[in-house]
Formats: C-alpha cells, structure tokens, sequence
C-alpha cells in the first residue's frame, strides 16, 4: 500500500470509528427513553434521507450549517476561532428583517436581492467588532465573539416582542416580510429552499478565495505562522480584520436566508446552536471547503433524523449536540493516538 | 451616589460573585499547571443539571453539590486525558468539551424531566448569618448575611493565594505551567500534577455551576449559566493569574450583573433585554483593556512531551 492510500483509509477508520460511537451513544439514549433501537434507527435515516419531504428538510438545515462552518472555517484558516456564528446569524437576520419591514410599501425591484445583501452586510458588520479589536487591540476573538452572542439574542429577543412583533402571534415573532422580500422555493411540495444552492456556491466562493488568490495566500500564511506572516511584510492586521469580516459575512448570509427562505420573518430561536454546531463541523471538515461541505450534510442528516425521533420516542433535541461533539472527540481521540505513536 | 453603593447591591455582587469566584479560581488552578480549558461554560451547565435532578430527587443540598463536583472532576479529566496523554490542542478540545456539556446538560434534564408544563423547582441554600458579625452596620448586610458557598469562595482566594506561593505543592503547580521540563528534571511527574490540577479545579468549577441552581434560582433552565464560565476565564486573565486578583475581577462583573437587576427594578424607561446586554457589553471593553501586559503562564496550552528536543 502506498502512503497516500494508507493515510487515506485511517482517515477512513477514523470517520467510522467516530460514527460508531455517536451510534453506540445513540443506541443508549433511544434505550433510556424506552424506544427500540433498530427501528428509531431506520425512521432516523428514513425521515432524512428516504422520503423527498425529508431530503428537502435535510437541504434546508444543511445551509446554515455549511455556511456557518465556512465561516468558522475562514476565520481558522487564519488562525482565529470564531464562536459567534450565532450572533452573527442573528445580526444578519435582524439587519435583513429591518429593510423588508421598512421597505414593506414601496414596490422596490429585486427586492430580495437587497434584503440578503443587508443582511451579508449586517452579519459583517457585527463580526468587524472583535475583528478590529483582535487586529489592532490583540483582544482575544473568542471571548469578544461569545460576548456578542448574548448580545445579538437579547437584541432579537427585543425586536421579537417590542416594536417588529407580530401582535396576533402571542410568540417572540416579528411581522411576516414582504412577498418580494422573500426567496424562491426549490420544490414546493417537498418544500426545500434555494438556500443551499447560494451556500454550495459560496463553499466554490470561499474555495477559490481562499486557495487561488493572493489575498488567500495571505490568510493562510497568517493562520501558519503569524510571525512569519509579518515579518514576511504581509499586513497582517488588515488582513485579521477582512478575515473576521468575511466570516460574520457568511454567518449573516445564513441569517438572511433563514429569514427571506424558510421561516419569511425573524423569530427568537432562529439558530437552535447553528454556531455552536459550525464549530465542530470546521474542526470536523478541517476548515477546508470540501470537507465542510461533506460534514455538514452528514449533520443535516443528524439533525434532521435526530428531529423525527423527538416526535417519535421524545429524544430531546440536544441529543443531535451531543452526539455531534461525541464525534468530534471521538476523531480528535483517533487523531491523536496517531500523532503521538507513528507506526 | 448612595444609588450605587446601596447595601443590597452590594450584598447581591458578592451573591454573583461567588459562582464566579469559584470557577475562577477552578480554571486558575487548571491554568497555572499549563492546562487552558475552555470548557468552563459546557461544564457549568452538566454540573448545574447534575446538581439540580439531584436536589429534585435526593432533597439533599450536599448530595447535590456533590454530584456537581463529580460532574466537573469528571470533565476536566476528560480534558487532561486529551491535553496530557493524547497531546491534543486543548483549544479545539475545550471548545469540544463546552458543546458536549451545552447539549448533555440540556439531555440530562429533559430525559429526567421530561416535557412538562409546570418547571420543578427546588428550595435553596439558606443564607447564614455570621452571629455576632451579621448585626455591623452596612458590612453586616453586604458580607454575613450570605450563603454558605459565598464564603467558601471568599476564604479560597487568600487559602489558594498562600498555598500556591508558600508550599512546595504550589511551587510544583506553578512550575509545571511555566517550565514543565525543569520540573521533570528534579523528578516530579508533569503529567500527575497536570491531572491533579484538573481534577481539583474542575471540582470548583463544577461547584460553581451548581451554586445557579442550589443558591439562586431553586430551577434549572438551558442557557441559564449565561455566560459565566466564559466570565471565569476572563476573570483569570483580568487577575493575572493571581487569586486576589481574580477576586476584584469576579467583583466587578458581579458588580455590572447585580446593577443591571437593580436597574430594572426601578425603571421602566429601558427595555429590560437591554439591560440584559449589558454584562456582556461591560465584558467587552474591559476586554479591551484586558491583555495589555498580561503574561499568561509559558507553558500555557502546550503539552509536555518529555521525549522532545528542547
């Protein structure tokens, strides 16, 4: 066997050794809650994978999680850990919510175009904070990232019940937007979204960014070796700052198309831990494209069958969390084993 | 002025403090033996779930409490396993560690509970009047009318600060975060000290998650650490690694938390999310101010491979 097939099946191994045991965890659970393994098992993948309704829900879920695993991926290609994916997936979706309220009369072309591209802009935005603070005050992202977190859900909390609340709801829900706010459905009968196509293209976007541009290069060299970046001339502030920016870009996209897509207003509990679960699927997907593509849709999967198994034995949907970080820990455990004894 | 010097406030600071306090210090213990757990957050909230099913169904505040330190000791090893033995970035482990105990906490609960509509709800730690210290004016109200693990955490941050510079085993923690190799040189093992660190540490911070449910809200809710376990670790940093410290850190957050409920109390002008906010805000621009001469442990978050070239 050559080196590159032998790296490539302990790859392998450790991808189904970390499946294994998010299954063994699983089958526990399912066993605590008083359910029948085999058969939760098989209405897991059949709710996600087996029936159009399913794969369209499982497409849907996949879009915030790709783009919030490449914006967790991003940032780590520089060397920085962005942990307020959710605040940011917040901030877009308040800043896009906020232009489709206000332009809710006027008859404004392309409307949904706008509301997404206020919202790209408002997720930047919110993540141009802790990058201006890393770059030019060295204040840790990751504590300046967390903060911003409660910041952007109380600021939603607000919104949802003060003055964009929806008065006939009686929930933490704005107004509905306007029709022409809102973005195409992909199928309506299955009913899945256009919002995975715009993330699969920006996985290319981020791709191409990334690895075949100069500004790319830059990044990279940055999240290597910081002190060779600098001392190489690369202006390493501006790019801390463009790269944070980048990554709250991508989380606001995600926001905005929770809103104009799927759920057309803003709703308290928009991201049910979208950013927590974009952290693991970075450090998972290596923060390369490819692989956060290939992850996330396996979380979708997760999260979508985990879903059918809360209504149908009441697994509680912090199990999907669970097992996702017991699958982390279970590659990082087979990762490690490798480093520290080479065979 | 006596808005905010009131003998209530500052009697509710020390009351937020604690939690912090503790966790704090849990984490500076884990710190200064080179061990960086950002976990804090994820294993307050298995410790306050762990704490709060207990006192539901044991009615024991002690058995509680303990089930919280089990619950900590239990994570921190687990974050020693990868740190030590498995030389893993403890960054990437950490923040492992708090999405594994966001969701578990929140498993826990649910899985014991179940959907209900009324939520369970405990009573809590009594508070202790100190005799003959309780009756002082102003100081009486603020520091011994307060519960139990307020003064735990009070006497542990002089009891640390002294073990850590005058005995031999503080010596040893202290040099197994800043030149593990020199430890390992006079014969005492890295790893040992390493793994004692967290499990004393996450012991602490496994009783500050408990202290929410136990001391203040008799309930357990998602998300209702808030924030704190981030807090501690920002506190440490704030303290410079010292205890005392940490201390004044603790305190000031707990100050901008117990001013924020005061302010809601007596005014309807601002909307109460955004009062909520500003702990958090308050964080940030302290955090600004934070790292400008700090000098973390040297060997903060690295593994100690005793086989590797200097």
């Amino acid at each position: 066997m050559t080196a590159a097939a032998r790296r490539r099946l302990a790859d392998a191994t450790k991808y189904i050794v970390a499946g294994a045991v998010a299954a063994v965890a699983g089958a526990l659970v399912i066993t605590l809650m008083g359910g029948d393994v085999l058969s939760a098992y098989r209405s897991f993948l059949w709710s996600s994978l087996g029936t159009a309704g399913g794969f369209a829900q499982t497409l849907n879920k996949m879009c915030p999680l790709l783009l919030g695993g490449l914006a967790v991926g991003v940032a780590r290609r520089a060397g920085y850990f962005n942990i307020g994916v959710d605040g940011q997936i917040y901030a877009g979706a308040i800043a896009a919510t906020g232009v489709a309220l206000a332009l809710e009369r006027t008859a404004t072309p392309a409307l949904a175009v706008l509301v997404v591209a206020v919202g790209v802009i408002g997720g930047g935005l919110f993540a141009a904070i802790p990058g201006a603070l890393r770059a030019w005050w060295s204040v840790n992202e990751i504590f300046v990232t967390v903060m911003l977190n409660f910041v952007a859900a109380f600021l939603t909390e607000y919104l949802t019940t003060g003055p964009w609340n929806d008065v006939m709801a009686g929930e933490a829900i704005t107004r509905l937007i306007p029709d022409a706010a809102t973005l195409p459905m992909l199928s309506v009968r299955a009913g899945s979204h256009v919002g995975i196509f715009v993330a699969l293209a920006m996985a290319g976007v981020v791709w191409l960014l990334i690895e075949r541009t100069r500004w790319g290069f830059e990044v990279r060299a940055l999240g290597d070796n910081a002190r060779a970046a600098r001392v190489a001339g690369i202006p390493t502030a501006r790019i801390t700052f463009a790269v944070l920016i980048a990554s709250g870009a991508l989380a606001g996209l995600a926001g905005a198309i929770e809103v104009t897509a799927l759920h057309h207003r803003l709703i308290l509990g928009l991201t049910p831990g979208y950013g927590v679960m974009a952290i693991l699927i970075a450090v998972l997907g290596q923060s390369r494209p490819v692989g956060i593509l290939v992850v996330s849709f396996a979380m979708a999967v997760l999260l979508v069958g985990s879903d059918s198994l809360q209504r149908s034995i009441g697994l509680p949907a912090s199990a999907a969390l669970v097992f996702q970080a017991l699958i982390v820990l279970s590659v990082l455990f087979v990762d490690a084993r490798r480093t520290v004894r080479p065979s | 002025v006596t808005f905010f010097v009131d003998p209530e406030l500052l009697r509710l600071m020390l009351t937020m403090a604690a939690p912090l306090v503790l966790a704090g210090l849990g984490e500076l213990i884990m710190e200064r033996s080179g061990l960086l757990n950002v976990g804090v957050e994820g294993m307050m909230a298995v410790a306050a779930a762990g704490a709060f099913l207990t006192m539901l169904k044991t009615g024991s505040l002690t058995v509680a409490a303990a089930t919280a330190v089990v619950a900590g000791i239990a994570l921190a090893l687990l974050l020693a396993l990868y740190a030590v033995a498995l030389a893993s970035s403890q960054l990437t482990v950490g923040l492992s560690i708090f999405v594994l105990g966001t969701g578990l906490a929140s498993l826990l609960y649910r899985v014991v509970i179940g959907v209900t509509t009324v939520t369970p709800t405990t009573r809590t730690l009594p508070s202790l009047a100190i005799p003959g210290l309780a009756g002082l004016p102003f100081f009486g109200t603020v520091l011994f009318t307060q519960n139990a693990l307020v003064y735990l955490a009070l006497l542990l941050v002089p009891a640390l600060a002294g073990s850590l510079v005058l005995t031999p085993l503080g010596l040893r923690l202290r040099a197994a975060g800043e030149n593990p190799r020199a430890l390992d040189t006079v014969g005492v093992d890295v790893r040992v000290l390493r793994y004692g660190a967290a499990a004393v540490g996450g012991a602490l911070i496994g009783l500050a998650g408990a202290y929410l449910p136990l001391a203040v809200t008799g309930a357990y809710s998602d998300g209702m650490i808030g924030g704190r376990g981030w807090l501690a670790l920002m506190v440490v940093i704030f303290g410079r690694w010292q205890p005392g410290w940490a201390l004044v850190g603790a305190l000031l957050f707990a100050y901008t938390e117990a001013l924020q409920f005061k302010l809601a109390l007596v005014t309807k002008a601002i909307p109460p999310q955004v009062l909520l906010m500003l702990p958090y805000v308050v964080a940030i621009v302290v955090l600004v101010r934070l790292y400008r001469g700090a000098e973390p442990p040297r060997a903060l978050g690295q593994p100690y491979r005793r086989e590797s070239r200097l």
